[in-house]
C-alpha cells in the first residue's frame, strides 16, 4: 500500500518564501486559481456537455450538426488547456487519453475499427482496457466527422453510438478525476498557493513549471502548424497530418492555445509572468506583447480551414509567416523570459540519456 | 624480476596506505558528499561535489558534459565519465577538485557515460561504442598507474549493442552490463536501428567471458541503467523507443540464480513514466529501490523484495538518485534537490539547500 508522503518542513529560507507579499507566490496563486483552474473547470464542463450530447444524439433527440458543435466545444476547451498542462492532467498518460496526435499512421481509424470488431457493444470497462488511441477526442472526432462514417445512416449510427457514448463518459470521468485533484487541502491549487509543499519547494519552482508548460505549448504550435505545412518534408503539404483535420478545427485549436498562453502572460490584476518582468525588463515585455498581438492578428486573418489554405500558395506563404510568429513567441519565452526569471526550464526530461 | 602488474599493485598499496592515513574527504560528523555532473546557466560543464547541506567542495569545469561518476575504492579519486558521444572523461582529485587527467578513448571509440573501478583499485572499466562498427559494444579497460594516471590497457566485448551502464556484482569479479541495443555513429546520438534494436542484460567476467545474456520481451525497450543489491539482485530500468500508446514495463529484475524478468509495477505508476526511466538506486539496508522518471516528473520507491509501492511523488525533471543513510537523495534539472527519509513507514521528503537545477542524470553519495 502506498504510504502517504509527508512533507517535512524545509529550512528557514524556504519557509520565508510562503509570505503573502512575495510576488512570485502571489503570481503563482493568482494564475493557479484564475487561469489554470478555471480552464480545467471549463474543460470539465465541456465534457459533461459531451456526455449529454452523445446520449441525446444516440437517442434521436439531437441532430448530427449539434453533436458536432458539442464536440468542437470540448475540443476547444482541450486546446485551451495545452499551455496550462501542469499537475494531474500532465501526469500518467492522461493527455494521451484525451487526444492522440501526431497520428502518422492513421492509428485512430485503424484502432477504432479493430476495437469495434473485438467489442461490438463496448462497455466503459472495455474502452478503459483498450488502447488510449480509441479513448479520446481523436476517436470521437473520427466517429462524427470522418467521411468513411455516415452517422445519418441508422445502421451506422447503431453501430458507432455505443463507442461514441463510452468515449464521452470516459472523458467526463477523466476530467472529473483531474479537477478533483486540483481541489482540497493537498490539491494542485493549494500546491500553487502555499509553499513549500510536496510538489514545489518554493513559488519560483511553481512559476517555472507554469512557464515550462507555456513554452512546451508554444513549441507545440510550431509542430502543429509545421507538420501539415511539410516543413520537415521538403515543404510538401501534409494536410492529413494536421491536428483535428477531420473536424477542420486545426486553426481554432491554435487560436485557443494562443489565447491561453496570453492569459498566462497577462495574468490577472497585477499578478502574471508579465508583471514579474515589467519593472526590469520593459523592452522584453514590449516585444512579447507585440509578438502575441501579431500572432493573433495573423490567425484571425485566415477565413478558411487549414486544409483549404494549404492548397493555396499565397495562403501557404501566410501560414509560413504565422509559423515564424509562433517561433518568435516560443523563443522569447524559452530563452528570454526564462533568463529574466533566472530559471532553468528543462534539462534531463528533454535531453536525457 | 617484479612483474609489471605486481609492481602496480604494490604502488597502489603504498598509495592506499597513504590514503588511509592521510585522506579524509570530509571531516567526520559532516554530511556525505554529493558528486555529480552539473551545468551552469551558460551551458558550461562542471564536475561538482557538494555537502548535502549545500557547501561546495569543488566545481571543476570540464570540456564535455559528463554523465555518471565512479569513485576509486580507496583513493580520493573519481572519474566523471563523458556523456555519449564524448570521447573524454575526467579523473578528479576529490580533496581539491583538481582535474588530474583528461583521458580519451581511442580514435574509433567513444564513451557511453558509465564506468566502474575494480575493487583493487587497479583498473577502470568503461562502456564504449565501436564507431567502426556502429553500436558494437566495447568495455574499455584502463590501468591506473603509480602516478595516478589512467592508461588504456585493453578492451573487451560487451556482448551486445550500445552498452550503457555497467556495475559489479557483489563478488567483485562479475560485471553486469546494460546493452541498450541502439546503434549510433561517431559523434552522434541519432538512433540508427529503431526497427532492429538488440537490448540485452549481460553478465561477464573480467577476462571478457560472457556468463549470461538475457533479453526483454520488446526489442524497443532499451535497457539503460542498473542498480545492484548486496545479495546480487540486479534492477534494470528501461527507456522505450516506441509509441506512447504501448503498455511497456520499464523495470526488470534479475534475482540471484533467476531469469531476468519484469519487476511488477502497477499501471498507474507505469503509465506515469512516459516510457522513460532515468536513474535507479538500491538502498542495501532498507531493501528499497528508487527510480526517477523525469519525463513523467515522478520519483518512485518500491520494496525491492515484495515490489510494494512505497512512494509515487511529483518531482519535475528528477534526475540522479543515490542511496543515503536515511533513504535516498534525488537531484533535478530544474529545481531544488530532495532527500527522502525512508526509515519509517511514512516516507518524509525534505528539499535540500543545494544549488537549484542543472544537475545531470546521475548522482553519487560518498
Amino acid at each position: 500500500m502506498l504510504k502517504k508522503l509527508v512533507y517535512a518542513l524545509a529550512g528557514v529560507s524556504l519557509l520565508a518564501c510562503s509570505s503573502s507579499d512575495d510576488p512570485y507566490q502571489q503570481s503563482s496563486a493568482a494564475l493557479g486559481e484564475q487561469v489554470l483552474y478555471r480552464a480545467h473547470q471549463q474543460w470539465q464542463a465541456s465534457n459533461q456537455q459531451l456526455v449529454n450530447s452523445a446520449k441525446e444524439f444516440c437517442q434521436g433527440e439531437q441532430n448530427l450538426a449539434q453533436t458536432r458543435d458539442d464536440f468542437l466545444q470540448a475540443q476547444h476547451a482541450w486546446a485551451a488547456l495545452q499551455p496550462l498542462l501542469i499537475g494531474p492532467l500532465n501526469e500518467g498518460n492522461r493527455t494521451w487519453q484525451v487526444q492522440f496526435w501526431p497520428d502518422k499512421k492513421n492509428l485512430v481509424a485503424r484502432q477504432v475499427k479493430q476495437f469495434l470488431k473485438a467489442n461490438p457493444e463496448p462497455t466503459l470497462a472495455d474502452l478503459q482496457r483498450g488502447s488510449v488511441v480509441v479513448q479520446g477526442l481523436s476517436a470521437y472526432e473520427y466517429l462524427v466527422f470522418d467521411p468513411e462514417i455516415d452517422l445519418a445512416d441508422a445502421a451506422q449510427k447503431q453501430r458507432y453510438c455505443p463507442l461514441l457514448q463510452q468515449v464521452a463518459v470516459h472523458q467526463q470521468q477523466l476530467a472529473d478525476d483531474v479537477v478533483s485533484q486540483w481541489q482540497g487541502q493537498d490539491g494542485m491549487l493549494a500546491q500553487l498557493t502555499d509553499f513549500p509543499n510536496q510538489r514545489y519547494a518554493e513559488p519560483l519552482e511553481a512559476l517555472t513549471a507554469i512557464l515550462q508548460a507555456q513554452v512546451i505549448s508554444l513549441d507545440g504550435l510550431k509542430k502543429k502548424l509545421g507538420t501539415p505545412l511539410g516543413r520537415s518534408d521538403k515543404n510538401i503539404a501534409q494536410p492529413y497530418q494536421a491536428q483535428s483535420w477531420r473536424s477542420q478545427a486545426s486553426l481554432s485549436n491554435l487560436s485557443a492555445e494562443i489565447e491561453s498562453a496570453l492569459a498566462l502572460w497577462q495574468g490577472v490584476d497585477t499578478h502574471s509572468l508579465r508583471s514579474l518582468l515589467a519593472a526590469e525588463h520593459a523592452d522584453l515585455v514590449k516585444q512579447i506583447d507585440a509578438a502575441y498581438l501579431q500572432a493573433q492578428q495573423e490567425l484571425a486573418a485566415f477565413k478558411q480551414p487549414l486544409t483549404a489554405l494549404l492548397a493555396d500558395e499565397q495562403q501557404r506563404q501566410a501560414l509560413f509567416t504565422l509559423y515564424d510568429s509562433f517561433d518568435r513567441l516560443h523563443r522569447l519565452h524559452e530563452k528570454e523570459v526564462a533568463r529574466a526569471l533566472g530559471v532553468q526550464l528543462g534539462f534531463n526530461a528533454h535531453d536525457g540519456d | 624480476m617484479m612483474q609489471r602488474r605486481t609492481f602496480l599493485a604494490a604502488s597502489l598499496a603504498v598509495l592506499a596506505g597513504t590514503a588511509v592515513l592521510g585522506w579524509r574527504l570530509w571531516p567526520q560528523g559532516r554530511q556525505p558528499l554529493l558528486l555529480s555532473a552539473r551545468d551552469n546557466a551558460a551551458g558550461e560543464h562542471f564536475a561538482v561535489a557538494y555537502s548535502l547541506s549545500g557547501e561546495q567542495l569543488f566545481a571543476t569545469q570540464v570540456t564535455e558534459r559528463c554523465h555518471d561518476v565512479c569513485m576509486h575504492p580507496f583513493l580520493p579519486l573519481a572519474v566523471f565519465v563523458g556523456r555519449r558521444p564524448s570521447i573524454e572523461s575526467y579523473l578528479i582529485d576529490l580533496q581539491t577538485g583538481q582535474l588530474l587527467q583528461t583521458f580519451s578513448t581511442p580514435s574509433n571509440r567513444h564513451f557511453q557515460g558509465h564506468a566502474v573501478f575494480d575493487a583493487r583499485g587497479e583498473r577502470l572499466y568503461s562502456t564504449e561504442n565501436d564507431t567502426d562498427q556502429p553500436g558494437r559494444g566495447v568495455i574499455g579497460v584502463w590501468q591506473l598507474d603509480a602516478t595516478q594516471r589512467l592508461q588504456r590497457a585493453t578492451e573487451l566485448s560487451s556482448h551486445g549493442v550500445g552498452p550503457h551502464q555497467l556495475l559489479w556484482l557483489p563478488d567483485g569479479e562479475t560485471l553486469v552490463v546494460a546493452n541498450g541495443g541502439i546503434r549510433t555513429e561517431s559523434g552522434s546520438r541519432e538512433e540508427l536501428n529503431l526497427d532492429a534494436m538488440e537490448p540485452s542484460l549481460v553478465l561477464m567476467n573480467t577476462t571478457g567471458e560472457c556468463l549470461s545474456k538475457e533479453e526483454l520481451a520488446d526489442p524497443m525497450n532499451s535497457i539503460r541503467h542498473l542498480a545492484v543489491a548486496s545479495d546480487g539482485t540486479v534492477i534494470a530500468v528501461q527507456q522505450y523507443q516506441g509509441g506512447m500508446q504501448e503498455r511497456i514495463d520499464l523495470l526488470a529484475v534479475k534475482r540471484p540464480g533467476q531469469a531476468f524478468a519484469v519487476f511488477p509495477v502497477a499501471e498507474q505508476q507505469r503509465s506515469s513514466m512516459q516510457q522513460y526511466a532515468a536513474s535507479v538506486a538500491i538502498h542495501a539496508e532498507l531493501r528499497l529501490v528508487a527510480m526517477t522518471a523525469p519525463r513523467g516528473g515522478r520519483v518512485f520507491i518500491w520494496d525491492l523484495d515484495s515490489a510494494e509501492l512505497r512512494l509515487d511523488a511529483p518531482f519535475r525533471d528528477c534526475a540522479g538518485v543515490a542511496a543515503s543513510e536515511q533513504g535516498f537523495v534525488v537531484t533535478t534539472g530544474v529545481g531544488r534537490c530532495r532527500a527522502y527519509d525512508c526509515r519509517a513507514a511514512t516516507i518524509r521528503m525534505q528539499p535540500l539547500n543545494l544549488p537549484a537545477g542543472l544537475w545531470d542524470n546521475h548522482a553519487l553519495l560518498v
